[in-house]
C-alpha cells in the first residue's frame, strides 16, 4: 500500500455520505471508485471496508438501498440517501469543518509570535 | 432513536440469516464483476483481472464475515450457539441431567418457599401513604422480657408528648388490643350469635395519619373523640363481608356493640393491614380526666402513631422523645422510674413487633446451606463428567477454541442447567407455598398476611438459579479449560492418578461438604430436639378433657367489680350441672398462655426501686381452679367460701415464687403486695403454695406466679373452665347455652379444649420442625449422595495406581488401609471446621428463641459418626472392589 493512507474509520460514513448527495443512487463499487478519485488516489480504501459502513449506516436509516440494474445491464445493489441522511450529513459537514478549522488554527505557523 | 433504531434491526437480522446470506453473496458477485469488467478493459489478462479485484476487496471470505459481524449481534450468537450446544450435550445425558436437574430444583425449591414468607412478611410495604414518614413511638420497659422495648405508653405520657413533641405534623393514639361484644344482627351466618371481635380504639387523626383512605364512607371525624359523638364505628373489609354480606347500604346504619348503638360511618378497604395489628373494628379513642390522673400512669395501652414534619430525619425524632421520657421519668419517678421510650418507622416497628425476624433468619440460613450443599453435589457430577469430557475438550482446544470460550461454553451448559432446575424448583416451590399457607392458620396476624409466589420470590429465583450456575460450575469448567492438549489426545495416554490440581479440587470439595452437612445437621438437629423437649414437657396441669371459654363482660351491663363478680358466681352452678362436668372454675388466664407479669412488694423486706423489684405473673381464679387445671396443691389450703370481698384479702404462690421472691423462706403467713395497674394496691396473706406450671406452652421457662381470688379482685375478661369426663368438645354447645341462658347478649370467644388452646398457640413451632425435618432430612440424603459420590469416584479414579502397586508386590491389606486413611483425612478435617462452626449454635438459639433452651451433647457425637460412617463407606466399597480386581485388569483400566 506504500505511502498511501487507510481510510481514516470514522470519516469513511461521511465520504459515503457526501459521495451519494452528489451522484446520487450508486452501488457500492461506484462508492469505492469516487471515493478513491476525489482523494486523489491519496487514499487507498480497502473496498471490503465499505460494505460494514454502508450496512451499518442502512441500519441507521441514513440511506436506504435496492437492486437495479447498472449502466452495462448488471444486477446490483444501489444506495441511496434518505432525508435522515441528508440532515445527518448536513450536521457532521458543518462538525467536521468546525474540527479542522480550529486545528487549523493550532497548526498555522508562527502566529503567536506575531 | 438511530442506536436504538440500528439494535433493533441487528437483533431481528438474528432471525433471517439465509435471505442476508444468499443477498450479501449477490451483492459481492456483482461488485467483483464490475471491477473485474473495469480491470478487463484497463487491458489486464482475465486471471489477473480477477486477482487484483479481490486484493482490492481485501477477500472474499474477509468481506463477508465483516458484514456479518455488522448484520447482527455476534456476542448474542454466540450466547444462542453455546446454549443450543449446551441443550444438545444435556439431552445426550438424560441421566446427569436429571439427577443434577433434580438436585438443584429441590435446593432452588426450598430457597424459593422460604423466600416467599420472607417477602411476604419483612419485604411487603405496610399499607400506609409514604410508610418511612411514619414512626411508632412505644415504651421500654424496665423489666425485661420478651420485646420490653415495643411496650405501649400511658395515656398521660401520650397526651403530654404530643403537646411537647416539635417534630410531628400529626399524632394518633391507638390502643389495638381492645375486645367488643357484636350483638346478634344481620343477615349471614355468621351473624347468629353474637361476637366477641378484637378492636381498636384510635384518635380521630389515626387514618390521616397513617394516610390511608376508606373503601367506603368516611373515616373519623375531628371531634368524634368527645363524649356524646363517640358512638361511631368503622368496619374492616373482613368484618363487613363475613358479618354484613358486603352490604354498601350499611353506611349510616346503627348496629349494637357492648349493648350501645354505634353508627358504621366506614369500611376500610382489604388491603389495610398492619401486620401485627389485626382489629376487626375501630372506635374512636375518648380521654376523660381520669386519664390525667397519676394512677393512670400505670395503665400502659397506647401506640404513639405519628408523621414526621418534612425535613425531620429519624433520629431528631428519636433524641426529642427521648429528652421527653427522660423528664418524665424526673417528674415522677414513682412510675416511670427506669421507663425509657423507643421510636421506630412504621415497617420497622410492625416486622420488629412481629418478631418473625430471627426465625426467618434463621429457616433462610438453613435453606441457604441446603442448597450449597446442592451445588456441591452438582459440581461434583460436573466434575467427574468433565473428566469424562476431557478428550472432547482437547478437541476443541486443538482447533483453537480460546480457554475463555471454553469457559464460557461450559457455563452455559450450566446456565441451561441451572435454569430447568429454577423452573423445575418453581414449580415444587409453589407447591411448597400451598403447603406452608395451608398451615400458617394458627393466629389471626399470621393468616391475614397473602404467602404467595410474587414478583420478590421469582427475581429471587432467577438470582439463586444464576448464583448456582456459577456456584457448581466455576471450579470444573476453569478446571476443563486448563485441559493439557497434548496428554488427552493421545489415545494411550492414561494418567496414573488424577492430576494434583484435580484431585486438590476434589479434596476441597469433599471436606467442604462434610463440613456444610455437619454444621447443618447438627442445627437443625438442635433445634428439633429443642423443640420436641418442649412438645413433650410436663406443663404442670392436666390439659386432658378441659373445655374452655373466654368471655369478656362488657362495661355496659357489667358496671363494676360487684356485678363482674355477681356474673361469676351465677355462671358457675350453671357449668356446673352440664352433663358430664366434673369441676368448674374461672381464670384470668388459661394455665400456660403467658398471663401478664406485675411487680410486687413482700412485707418485711426493702422497698426497691421500680426496675429492680421483684415480679410475678399475675392470674386471678376461683375457689376450684388448682382443682379443674389440675395443679397440686403443695402447702396450706386452696381459696374457700369463706374468703369473700369483705375479708382479709389472700393469695396463693408458686414454688418458683417461694424460691426466686422469697429465697426459699416459709412462705405461708407472709404479707404481699401486687402492683395491679387500675386497682388499690392491698397487702395480702400467702395461703397456699401450688405446683409451677410453664408460662408459656411452648416454653421451657417457670416463673414466678401468684394467684388472687375472683371473688376479691373481680376482673371483667376471663375464661369459663370445665373438667369433664369425656370428650370435652362434645360439651361445646351445653357450655354455649348456659352461657346464654346467664346473659343472651353476651359472646363467647375461643370455646375450644385445652388441647387445642395448646396446639393453636404452638403452631408455629411444630410447622417450624416439620419444615426443618424436612430440610434436615433433605440435607441429609443430598450430603450423603454427594460424599459418596466425590469420594468414590476418586477412590475409583485410582483403579489404576492400585492395579500398579498389587502388580509391584503390595499388600492389598496396606493398599486399602492406605486409601481409607487418606478418606479419613479428608473427612476428619471437613468434620473438624462443621464442628468448631456448629459449636457456638446452642448459646446462638438460646439467644434467639425466646424461652427455649437447646443443648444436646449427643448430638456433637451423633453427627460426626454419622458422616464419618458415609464417608467410610464411601471409600471402602470402592478401595476394595480396586484392590480385588486383577492387576492387569487395573492396569488397562481407564
Amino acid at each position: 500500500m506504500g505511502d498511501k493512507k487507510d481510510v481514516w474509520q470514522g470519516t469513511l460514513a461521511l465520504m459515503v455520505l457526501k459521495t451519494l448527495q452528489a451522484l446520487g443512487p450508486l452501488h457500492g463499487y461506484g462508492i469505492a471508485r469516487r471515493i478513491e478519485q476525489t482523494s486523489g488516489d491519496l487514499l487507498a480504501v480497502n473496498y471490503g471496508t465499505l460494505y460494514p459502513a454502508l450496512l451499518k449506516l442502512e441500519q441507521e436509516g441514513y440511506i436506504s438501498s435496492e437492486w437495479g440494474t447498472s449502466d452495462n445491464n448488471r444486477k446490483a445493489k444501489y444506495y441511496k440517501l434518505t432525508r435522515a441522511g441528508r440532515k445527518q450529513l448536513g450536521k457532521e459537514a458543518r462538525e467536521w469543518e468546525q474540527t479542522t478549522a480550529i486545528l487549523a488554527r493550532f497548526l498555522a505557523p508562527g502566529k503567536e509570535s506575531a | 432513536m438511530r442506536p436504538l433504531r440500528a439494535l433493533f434491526l441487528r437483533l431481528a437480522a438474528l432471525f433471517r440469516k439465509d435471505r442476508h446470506e444468499r443477498e450479501v453473496a449477490a451483492e459481492m458477485a456483482s461488485h467483483l464483476a464490475m471491477h473485474i469488467e473495469d480491470n478487463l478493459s484497463a487491458g489486464m489478462s482475465a486471471e489477473e483481472a480477477r486477482r487484483q479485484a479481490l486484493i482490492k476487496l481485501g477477500g472474499l471470505q474477509q468481506t463477508k464475515e465483516l458484514i456479518r459481524e455488522r448484520r447482527g449481534l455476534p456476542m448474542l450468537e454466540i450466547l444462542l450457539q453455546d446454549l443450543r450446544y449446551g441443550a444438545r450435550m444435556l439431552a445426550k445425558n438424560p441421566g446427569f441431567t436429571l439427577v443434577a436437574t433434580l438436585t438443584l430444583a429441590l435446593g432452588i425449591a426450598v430457597n424459593a418457599t422460604m423466600f416467599s414468607l420472607v417477602s411476604a412478611f419483612l419485604l411487603r410495604r405496610p399499607s400506609a401513604r409514604d410508610p418511612e414518614h411514619v414512626v411508632v413511638v412505644t415504651s421500654i420497659n424496665p423489666a425485661s422480657g420478651f420485646q420490653a422495648d415495643t411496650s405501649p405508653l400511658s395515656a398521660p405520657n401520650y397526651l403530654a408528648w404530643r403537646e411537647a413533641s416539635q417534630v410531628f405534623a400529626d399524632t394518633a393514639a391507638a390502643d389495638e388490643y381492645r375486645t367488643v361484644n357484636l350483638a346478634s344482627q344481620g343477615l349471614t351466618a355468621a351473624a347468629a350469635q353474637p361476637e366477641a371481635l378484637r378492636s381498636a380504639a384510635v384518635s380521630p387523626t389515626y387514618f390521616s395519619v397513617l394516610g390511608v383512605s376508606p373503601q367506603l364512607g368516611r373515616t373519623f371525624a375531628e371531634g368524634e373523640d368527645q363524649p356524646g359523638r363517640d358512638h361511631v364505628v368503622i368496619l374492616s373489609h373482613e368484618l363487613w363481608e363475613r358479618h354484613f354480606g358486603s352490604d354498601v347500604s350499611l353506611i349510616d346504619r346503627t348496629i349494637r356493640l357492648n349493648r350501645e348503638n354505634y353508627t358504621v360511618v366506614g369500611v376500610m378497604p382489604k388491603n389495610f393491614q398492619l401486620l401485627g395489628f389485626t382489629p376487626q373494628l375501630w372506635t374512636p379513642l375518648v380521654f376523660n380526666l381520669a386519664d390525667q390522673t397519676a394512677a393512670a400512669r400505670k395503665d400502659r395501652s397506647l401506640y404513639l402513631f405519628a408523621r414526621l414534619k418534612p425535613g425531620v430525619t429519624l433520629d431528631q425524632a428519636r433524641a426529642e422523645i427521648v429528652t421527653l421520657a427522660r423528664r418524665a421519668q424526673e417528674d415522677f419517678p414513682e412510675t416511670e422510674k427506669g421507663w425509657g421510650a423507643a421510636v421506630r418507622t412504621l415497617p420497622e416497628f410492625l416486622i420488629y413487633g412481629f418478631g418473625i425476624r430471627q426465625g426467618l433468619g434463621v429457616m433462610m440460613a438453613t435453606v441457604g446451606f441446603v442448597l450449597m450443599i446442592a451445588c456441591a453435589n452438582v459440581a461434583g457430577l460436573l466434575l467427574t463428567r468433565s473428566a469424562r469430557r476431557r478428550k472432547e475438550l482437547a478437541i476443541r482446544l486443538a482447533l483453537g477454541a480460546g480457554s475463555f470460550r471454553i469457559i464460557r461454553q461450559l457455563l452455559s451448559e450450566n446456565l441451561l442447567m441451572a435454569f430447568l432446575g429454577g423452573g423445575l424448583g418453581l414449580l415444587l416451590a409453589n407447591w411448597g407455598i400451598h403447603f406452608v399457607r395451608a398451615r400458617l392458620t394458627f393466629n389471626a396476624a399470621i393468616t391475614a398476611v397473602q404467602i404467595s409466589l410474587d414478583s420478590n420470590v421469582l427475581l429471587f429465583t432467577l438470582v439463586v438459579s444464576m448464583a448456582c450456575a456459577l456456584l457448581c460450575g466455576f471450579a470444573p469448567a476453569l478446571e476443563a479449560s486448563r485441559t493439557d492438549i497434548n496428554t488427552h489426545l493421545k489415545d494411550e495416554s492414561r494418567a496414573a492418578s488424577p492430576s494434583r490440581s484435580q484431585s486438590r479440587l476434589r479434596t476441597v470439595m469433599v471436606t467442604g461438604e462434610v463440613a456444610l452437612a455437619l454444621f447443618l445437621l447438627i442445627g437443625t438437629g438442635l433445634l428439633i430436639r429443642g423443640i420436641f423437649l418442649i412438645e413433650h414437657q410436663n406443663l404442670g396441669f392436666q390439659a386432658e378433657r378441659l373445655l374452655t371459654a373466654a368471655v369478656t363482660l362488657d362495661t355496659a351491663h357489667y358496671k363494676d367489680a360487684h356485678q363482674q363478680s355477681a356474673f361469676v358466681r351465677d355462671i358457675l352452678p350453671r357449668l356446673q350441672r352440664l352433663p358430664g362436668a366434673q369441676t368448674v372454675a374461672v381464670s384470668s388466664d388459661l394455665p400456660a398462655t403467658g398471663p401478664g407479669s406485675v411487680t410486687l412488694q413482700v412485707k418485711g423486706q426493702p422497698d426497691l426501686p421500680a426496675n429492680q423489684k421483684p415480679t410475678t405473673l399475675d392470674i386471678v381464679v376461683t375457689a376450684d381452679y388448682f382443682q379443674t387445671a389440675g395443679i397440686p396443691m403443695l402447702h396450706g389450703r386452696p381459696f374457700t367460701d369463706t374468703d369473700t370481698a369483705a375479708t382479709p384479702r389472700v393469695v396463693l404462690v408458686n414454688q418458683e415464687f417461694v424460691r426466686r421472691n422469697l429465697k426459699d423462706q416459709e412462705p405461708l403467713g407472709k404479707q404481699i403486695r401486687l402492683d395491679v395497674a387500675g386497682a388499690p394496691p392491698e397487702w395480702s396473706e400467702i395461703v397456699g403454695v401450688v405446683g409451677n406450671v410453664k408460662t408459656y406452652s411452648e416454653a421451657t421457662t417457670d416463673d414466678p406466679t401468684a394467684y388472687e381470688f375472683f371473688l376479691q379482685r373481680p376482673v371483667p375478661s376471663f375464661s369459663l373452665m370445665v373438667r369433664t369426663n369425656a370428650d370435652p368438645d362434645g360439651l361445646a354447645s351445653a357450655l354455649r347455652n348456659a352461657v346464654a341462658q346467664a346473659d343472651v347478649e353476651l359472646p363467647l370467644d375461643r370455646l375450644m379444649s385445652m388441647r387445642s388452646v395448646i396446639d393453636r398457640q404452638k403452631g408455629g413451632d411444630v410447622l417450624f420442625t416439620r419444615i426443618l425435618g424436612c430440610f434436615a432430612i433433605l440435607a441429609l440424603i443430598l450430603s450423603a449422595i454427594g460424599i459418596y459420590g466425590l469420594i468414590a469416584y476418586s477412590v475409583g479414579q485410582r483403579t489404576h495406581e492400585i492395579g500398579i502397586r498389587l502388580a509391584l508386590g503390595a499388600n492389598r491389606q496396606d493398599v486399602l488401609r492406605m486409601v481409607l486413611r487418606e478418606g479419613l483425612k479428608m473427612t476428619a478435617i471437613g468434620g473438624t471446621v462443621g464442628l468448631a462452626m456448629s459449636l457456638p449454635l446452642p448459646k446462638l438459639f438460646d439467644a434467639l428463641f425466646f424461652g427455649l433452651h437447646f443443648s444436646e451433647v449427643r448430638l456433637f457425637f451423633i453427627v460426626p459418626l454419622a458422616i464419618l460412617s458415609v464417608a467410610m463407606l464411601a471409600t471402602y466399597i470402592p478401595a476394595r472392589r480396586a484392590t480385588r480386581v486383577d492387576p492387569m485388569v487395573a492396569l488397562r483400566y481407564e
